[in-house]
């Protein structure tokens, strides 16, 4: 077989191939395009079929069993799920469990799928599964798609299932950083519930040596804002070493800490590490003591350009805190300067100054701070 | 003899063509891997539930401007409704010679204000900073003019959170772009330094108040084909690059940076004409050589649209423009290309680059010249020339209608009059565009260096651009 002999072959081949890609092309294009028109139309009509069923349970206009196999279906009862109260919710899960809808999803789920299905399966079942579906979707929290997994996590948070908690906290350490997002979220959802398997998961967890799963646990109990963990999060602080831990519990102390929690933050605001200085600060003025004035005071001279701006931003919202951001405007430093003047921005001394000075009624602050936002300086 | 050396010169260019083709298709089908998975969190997956989220890491936009007061206060009100639970706008006006400071300050009741400006990059002097008190965080940063780079350079330094996202004043984000790349940062923040973005064409679509509301494709032909370019680009290349972990360009259009790593390698090159380019190229040196773990990846879902050039004119100027960013990397970056220290970047997609793209216009305009020379004086039969001709018109279609195929999973362009276009655009492409192209790269090449920090496009703006646009 000579070169042209195999050139030729290899043309042939390749525009039988650009043609069979070609009618693919052009036949998905065109399959796809009545698929979507079919699926809205299909959807709308059920849409309203359950409507009218859920508005008037006399007229039980029936739906045909075919329907639980249709995904259009299934899209129709989750919009319906999300905007339904009181009654309407019985009536639609009635509808569900008549047709199976759940079961069908869960034997999806369970099956050896191909991903699209299993994961539509597993979203499913997070907007319209009930109890009895909680132990599939714990189950399926280990399951090998990290997908699915959250999907799962998140019905369970939906149906408020707190037996599901512990399950979820089991896996919190051991998952990826997107699937362990995720999971916080679900956490989250369960509010005060959540507290103290998250205290409990948080002692036993705090020694060991992959830390993830603590801090994020640690960033979770901050966002719920139950303050009887305030005690046990001084406590984390005392002990961890890690910086992450460190951080994410200096972090929630100034949302759960309380009085109390000024102490050991005071001590940290002191650390050599910038970033515990930094979000010391923050969490200090968080608390909203204004008895750490004279401490952010002192922070808007730190080495560290985080600490200044996040020392100037904690005292302007603190009661007297605006006294001293103004005597920092006029500092040697031009960043204390700076982060002074952008804090007394932000918290509205700025357009309170402005607003004297349209009115005449300036007084030597004000023109301090006009000056510098102006550029100017005064001597 | 001369028939000889033809002759071989041509089988050169043929082998270059098919390994060319080889390596594109086999991106491609690994892109169409990784695009099935991208597909179907798309449809089922909850990215969304990041928006929620407290957890989410916040995020800058910044915006370098320069002379762009006719659409700048639509692209920034575009871009303020973007879905993300946390994040400011940082503009940066380069020097502008228009209205564009005034527009803003108008439009968004900025105030002068003095905030701690680090200049953690060094910069053309700023000039002054404006900021606004509304629902979203917005910042100017007022600067003599340095490029683009500079201006990328300045909104880098005033950004207050950890990542940027430097975009331009003229594109549009889908409402679910930021969502989409900040995943990525999310699955491992430790590592992630970069991530970038799938650029589409804007031309023959639909904008209604700064939105897409229906995707199209250009009756004209320019914009056209550039529609092919980009999906060749962004579906059946960058996936793959990403999925190896070795993306070499981040598109300056669409890229999320982590402030302190663009920080440590000095920002992006001012009067660089591809300084997205050589900014992905020195991080992925930098984080080798000091044996940081990192990662530079692509994310399709995190979709943008902008427009681009719908005449010759325009067009030639940014190739030549683009050739001379790719040049000058190169240049910059050869002790990078085949060197096994550099792992799948120096070995295979910057090696590629180097292959592909930089040495492309020169084999492939040797090829256009020895081949017909080498017919004329004989050297090769009909048979042989048909035989290469077919053979690059199937494969390079091959590869467009990988790219078409890959772009189904977003259900864009499904009307009749779409796919007839696409079809059409796709098998005459390849006569005369290609060959123009490959000519003002040509020229780019035997050109010299002129460097134009700011490309001049002549542009209609994301608000001109209502319903019904070619």
């Amino acid at each position: 077989m000579n070169g042209t002999t195999i050139g030729v072959i290899a043309v042939v081949v390749v525009l039988i191939v650009d043609v069979v890609l070609l009618l693919g092309l052009v036949t998905m294009k065109a399959v796809n395009r009545r698929r979507a028109q079919s699926y809205k139309l299909r959807r709308a009509a059920y849409v309203a079929t359950l409507s009218r069923r859920l508005t008037s349970r006399a007229a039980s206009e029936p739906i045909e069993a075919r329907a639980a196999a249709d995904d259009a279906f299934l899209d129709a009862v989750i919009d319906m799920r999300n905007i339904v109260t009181g009654e309407e919710i019985e009536t639609l899960a009635g509808i569900v469990d008549g047709l199976g809808l759940a079961r069908r999803q869960e034997a999806r789920l369970r099956s050896r799928f191909p991903l699209g299905r299993r994961l539509r399966a597993a979203v499913s079942l997070a907007e319209i599964g009930d109890e009895t579906t909680a132990t599939v979707l714990i189950e399926h929290l280990s399951d090998r798609e990290p997908e699915i997994r959250v999907q799962c996590a998140r019905g369970l948070g939906r149906m408020q299932h707190t037996a599901a908690i512990d399950a979820i906290l089991e896996r919190l350490g051991l998952e990826e950083p997107w699937v362990r997002a995720r999971f916080a979220d679900t956490l989250v959802g369960f509010g005060a519930k959540a507290t103290w398997p998250l205290v409990a998961y948080i002692r036993v967890n705090l020694r060991h040596h992959d830390n993830d799963g603590v801090v994020e646990a640690i960033r979770v109990l901050g966002v719920i804002g139950d303050r009887e963990v305030g005690p046990t999060l001084a406590g984390v602080l005392r002990v961890a070493s890690d910086p992450e831990v460190r951080i994410a519990t200096i972090e929630a102390l100034g949302v759960v800490g309380g009085p109390l929690a000024i102490g050991p933050l005071k001590a940290t605001f002191r650390s050599t590490d910038w970033r515990l200085r930094a979000k010391s600060a923050t969490s200090l003025a968080h608390i909203g003591d204004p008895s750490v004035n004279s401490l952010l005071a002192r922070g808007l001279e730190d080495a560290n350009w985080w600490v200044r701006r996040n020392s100037a931003a904690g005292l302007a919202s603190l009661p007297g805190g605006a006294d001293l951001l103004l005597d920092a405007v006029s500092s040697d430093d031009q960043f204390a300067r700076d982060a002074a003047a952008e804090a007394l921005a932000d918290c509205g001394a700025l357009a309170a100054a402005r607003e004297r000075q349209e009115a005449g009624l300036t007084n030597a602050e004000d023109r301090l701070l006009l000056a510098h936002m102006s550029g100017q300086v005064l001597t | 003899m001369i028939r000889e050396i033809l002759l071989r010169v041509g089988y050169g260019t043929l082998v270059y063509f098919i390994g060319m083709q080889a390596y594109m298709i086999g991106l491609g089908l690994r892109s169409a891997a990784v695009m099935r998975r991208v597909h179907h969190l798309e449809r089922f997956g909850r990215v969304s539930d990041m928006l929620s989220s407290q957890t989410s890491p916040p995020v800058s936009i910044v915006i370098p401007a320069y002379n762009e007061a006719a659409g700048i206060v639509d692209s920034v009100r575009s871009m303020s409704i973007v879905g993300y639970p946390r994040f400011e706008i940082v503009i940066t006006n380069d020097g502008s010679s228009d209205e564009t400071l005034q527009a803003l300050v108008e439009a968004f009741h900025l105030e002068r204000v003095r905030i701690p400006y680090r200049p953690d990059i060094p910069t053309a002097p700023i000039k002054g900073i404006y900021r606004g008190h509304g629902a979203v965080d917005i910042t100017v940063i007022d600067k003599e003019n340095g490029g683009r780079a500079d201006a990328l350079n300045a909104g880098i330094n005033a950004a207050r959170y950890p990542y940027a996202l430097c975009t331009d004043a003229d594109v549009i984000l889908d409402s679910n772009c930021l969502v989409g790349a900040m995943r990525r940062v999310v699955e491992d923040r430790e590592r992630t330094i970069a991530v970038g973005g799938n650029i589409r064409p804007l031309n023959g679509s639909k904008v209604q108040l700064g939105h897409l509301v229906e995707a199209g494709v250009p009756r004209k032909l320019i914009p056209r084909m550039q529609v092919l370019e980009y999906l060749r680009t962004f579906l059946a290349t960058r996936p793959a690059w990403s999925q190896m972990e070795a993306l070499p360009l981040v598109s300056g259009a669409f890229g999320v940076w982590k402030r302190s790593a663009v920080i440590a390698v000095g920002g992006f090159s001012s009067g660089h004409m591809g300084e997205d380019m050589d900014l992905t190229m020195r991080l992925h040196r930098h984080h080798v050589d000091n044996q940081i773990p990192y990662r530079i990846v692509y994310e399709p879902s995190a979709v943008i649209w902008t427009e681009v050039p719908e005449t010759l004119r325009v067009l030639r100027r940014q190739r030549i423009r683009w050739h001379r960013g790719l040049m000058t990397a190169v240049k910059d970056f050869m002790p990078m290309t085949f060197n096994p220290r550099y792992g799948k970047v120096g070995m295979v997609t910057w090696a590629a680059m180097f292959m592909f793209e930089y040495l492309a216009p020169i084999i492939e305009f040797i090829g256009w010249v020895t081949i017909p020379l080498a017919f004329i004086l004989g050297a090769l039969n009909t048979t042989s020339l048909v035989v290469l001709l077919a053979l690059a018109f199937g494969t390079g279609l091959l590869n467009t209608l990988l790219a078409l195929l890959l772009d189904e999973s977003y259900g864009y362009f499904n009307s009749r009059a779409d796919t007839a276009r696409l079809v059409v655009m796709a098998l005459i492409e390849n006569f005369g565009l290609r060959q123009i192209t490959v000519a003002w790269r040509i020229r780019a090449i035997i050109g010299g260096k002129r460097t134009r920090v700011w490309g001049n496009m002549e542009r209609k703006g994301v608000a001109n651009l209502g319903v019904g646009s070619p």
